[in-house]
């Protein structure tokens, strides 16, 4: 029996056999039935005494684990049960009585840059007086969910690290996100909540109006927004802008060259809008030309307006297609440059943060399309104001055989454009259509059938509610939930039954708990949604009135369960990580493989689609961590960083080659239908060269990546405006960090890079 | 940028105890400035190792 017992407040004390006795006993009571004897529980006492007996101190935590154990060794299960839950409550009282008030303290009278708490997500700033009452709300929500909301052991699971539940602030409220179909949403104009708005009449409104409809939902949901078909939904603003463009120089050009009054070659010009049958475009311009040509010199005669010849009306014609097409790609260019600069700026969530917003295209070849595409892709590389980096929208430039990726497909060229976006501002990452389980959904031109995906990875696609709509456009992820592998596998000791018996029960509960939510989310009205489900951007809701559940649509989105830090597992289990050995790699995968056939069971037998999600690690690596090092110390390789890696990821220390990582990784990405991504870090003159960018990105799409993008440092001098590598130095005009540049030398220096930022009364 | 300047040696500075901009990607997503990456991250960023050809 050990001498001594360390508290959770650290204090070391007596050990005291009677205190489990008793709360062994107590917790049998409970139940009512297996009825235990004093001598039964004596044994147990003493069993558990021994087993944490050594050289060093127990904690109560351990002593408590050795309890469970021993109840269940012994098949008193319900009594095992019941002192789970007597542990859970404890636990809860013990939050109670502390943490919130001292949240609160903390919130309050601490920075930022000293409270990790404050930096949870990196795009809040919760230094605002907005970015901290949100955080009073967020975190008093998430005591009120942990007290007196969850199920008990769901609760204890959450609080004490087996899982975590993601957005759990968000918990009695709404769902992750949404993939926002712009062209169905602008047909006929919308409402969003403050006001109509009429459908738009050109790229530049085309391109407003994107952006308030991703600020309108993301004030409904609590993840993300993405536009899966940004190319195909903006390219109708483009043909307007064309058409408005064509007629305005058409008009020009008879004022100009026949002397016409403007009112005169306006009423002309409407004439013929009246009756050549077709509308100009970038793509039939010929056919619009030939119409002219026969129309309006008999129209000219038969009126007795003034002549003009059909060569006369080509003439015309052939300058109004060519005035068009440049008004156009300027308009669309400052539209692009305006759409990027507003979705870094414009606030959400009472100003703590701009919109979480993804845009997807690539793969619509028209004209029009391939304007915005190219446009956007130069106002990205261009940068904002001084050319600073863009932050939001996440791009993705989807690849697909045939339509992009190789010489001769139709945006071949806008790929290359991608690629050399990409190298120098980080963005756009890439999906791949091609790989076999984004493949299966695809029809060509069809953007309902292009896998998208949101920023961070969320993937929605598959179906089992409603096989026929496997589309990306109106759904999205309800909420997810993510196990920690590593705990299991540092508790199985090498014992893999043990570890898929474990994570048997976790995945279990973690379903249980996805459901518990989902029945919250269900009791919710189309009027709580006004803009998700008011404007029917949710699939189906536009069939729902405003006091009708949205429990019926809901189904069409995804509840996934997540994990994180596959490389911990794998050294806990076998020694050694994926990276590291063939062997750890076989069995990673059919730890992942295991988890999605449970996912696609469970979709089976409840019709709601369960998926299985790589987890975006952000606050977690660290939370998970963090208390495993507490129960378990400094393993090596396991808990001896600050953070777990991130889901299936080859650990981010580890030297590999780029390629080698992405071929070990590749087969995680078939396994993780909720979403995945996979990045390599590149050296930044290695990302200067494009065909060793370009390379790396066609392996991610010969490997079967489902979504990967290149890393690279971007850094940037606010004083000189310098982008690319900085170390302690910057390259252009020499100073430190926090150094100054005497302003001869900025002159100096702006007659060789005149966009270098400007400051106003000094020079 | 707060556009602090000073009379060194009778010549102006600007851009003293302005830092620089690091831009990262964290998971699909990029953040502005470590400055607001938690510990975690910090840690993780700081341990990439960039990988090879
Ligand atoms: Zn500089």
């Amino acid at each position: 029996m050990p001498r001594q017992i360390r508290k959770r407040n650290g204090v070391v004390v007596q050990f005291d056999a009677s205190k489990i006795f008793g709360a062994i006993r107590k917790a049998n009571q409970a139940v009512g039935e297996e009825a235990m004897t004093p001598e039964m529980i004596d044994v147990l006492t003493k069993k558990v005494a021994a087993s944490v007996e050594g050289n060093d101190i127990p904690t109560v935590e351990q002593v408590q684990d050795r309890v469970e154990e021993q109840l269940i060794a012994f098949g008193y299960a319900k009594t095992a049960k019941a002192y789970i839950l007597y542990r859970a409550e404890h636990a809860k009282i013990r939050q109670a009585e502390s943490s919130l008030m001292d949240i609160y303290k903390e919130l309050t009278f601490r920075d930022a840059k000293d409270a990790d708490i404050k930096r949870e997500n990196a795009n809040i700033d919760a230094d605002t007086a907005m970015g901290t009452m949100l955080k009073y709300g967020s975190e008093g929500s998430k005591y009120f969910i942990n007290n007196h909301v969850l199920p008990k052991d769901i609760a204890a699971a959450h609080i004490n690290g087996d899982i975590h539940i993601h957005d759990e602030d968000f918990y009695m409220l709404t769902e992750t996100c949404c993939q926002i179909d712009l062209i169905r949403l602008f047909s006929g104009g919308f409402c969003t909540g403050h006001g109509f708005l009429r459908e738009p009449k050109d790229i530049r409104s085309y391109a407003a109006l994107a952006c308030i409809a991703i600020q309108a939902n993301q004030n409904e949901m609590h993840g993300g927004q993405s536009v899966p078909n940004f190319d195909y939904a903006m390219a109708g603003g483009v043909r307007k802008t064309f058409r408005k463009a064509y007629f305005k120089a058409l008009a020009q050009y008879f004022e100009v060259s026949h002397g016409m009054s403007r009112g005169d070659a306006r009423a002309l010009v409407s004439a013929v809008r009246e009756s050549v049958g077709s509308e100009p475009t970038l793509q039939r311009g010929e056919a619009f030309g030939q119409a002219l040509s026969e129309w309006l010199p008999a129209h000219q005669r038969e009126n007795g307006f003034e002549a003009i010849s059909a060569q006369e009306a080509l003439a015309a014609h052939a300058y109004a297609m060519r005035t068009a097409e440049a008004d156009t790609d300027d308009a669309t260019f400052q539209a692009m440059e305006a759409l990027v600069h507003n979705l870094n700026t414009m606030n959400s969530r009472a100003g703590a943060q701009v919109p979480f917003s993804s845009i997807n295209y690539g793969t619509d070849t028209s004209p029009e399309a391939r304007m915005v595409i190219r446009n956007l892709l130069l106002a990205t590389e261009d940068g904002l104001g001084d050319g600073e980096t863009p932050i939001f929208p996440v791009q993705i430039f989807k690849i697909k055989e045939g339509v992009n990726f190789n010489p001769g497909d139709p945006n071949y060229d806008l790929f290359q454009l991608a690629i050399r976006t990409s190298a120098k501002r980080l963005f756009p990452n890439f999906s791949f259509l091609d790989a076999p389980f984004n493949l299966q959904y695809y029809k060509p031109g069809d953007y309902d059938t292009e896998v998208a995906y949101m920023g961070c990875r969320t993937r929605v696609m598959g179906n089992v509610h409603d096989p026929d709509r496997q589309v990306t456009c109106g759904r999205g992820n309800l909420s997810f939930t993510s196990i920690n592998l590593p705990r299991i596998a540092i508790e199985a000791k090498g014992d893999l039954k043990k570890f898929y018996k474990t994570l048997d029960d976790r995945i279990d509960l973690v379903i249980r708990q996805l459901l518990h939510r989902f029945q919250i989310q269900c009791g919710k009205k189309v009027y709580n949604y006004p803009f998700l489900m008011g404007q029917g951007v949710w699939l189906d809701s536009d069939k729902l009135g405003p006091d009708e559940s949205v429990a019926e649509v809901l189904r069409h989105g995804t509840l996934s369960v997540g994990f994180i830090g596959l490389a911990e597992t794998l050294k806990a289990l076998t020694g050694k990580h994926h990276g590291e050995s063939a062997e750890s790699q076989k069995l990673g995968l059919q730890i992942i493989g295991h988890m999605r056939e449970r996912m696609d069971e469970e979709s089976r037998q409840t019709g709601l689609n369960f998926t299985l999600l790589a987890t975006p690690a952000e606050g977690l690596s660290g939370r998970f961590l963090r208390i495993d090092q507490k129960k378990y110390g400094k393993l090596p390789g396991i808990t001896d960083r600050d953070y777990y890696t991130n889901s299936f990821h080859i650990p981010v220390y580890y030297p590999i080659s780029a390629f080698k990582k992405i071929e070990l990784e590749a087969p995680y990405h078939a396994l993780t239908n909720a979403g995945h991504i996979s990045y390599v870090e590149l050296d930044g003159d290695v990302c200067r060269n494009l065909e060793a960018f370009e390379s790396v990105i066609r392996w991610m799409q010969k490997c079967g990546v489902g979504y990967g993008s290149v890393n690279h440092p971007v850094d940037r001098d606010p004083v000189c405006g310098y982008t690319g590598v900085i170390g302690d130095v910057c390259p252009r005009c020499g100073r430190r960090e926090g150094e100054g540049v005497s302003i001869e030398k900025l002159r100096e220096l702006r007659k060789k890079y005149p966009s270098m930022p400007r400051f106003v009364g000094l020079e | 940028m707060t556009q602090k300047t000073t009379a060194a040696n009778e010549t102006m500075m600007v851009g003293e105890g302005v830092g620089f901009a690091r831009i990262r990607r964290i998971t699909g997503y990029l953040v502005g400035t470590l400055d607001r990456f938690n510990n975690a991250k910090r840690a993780e960023e700081n341990d990439r190792v960039k990988h090879g050809l």
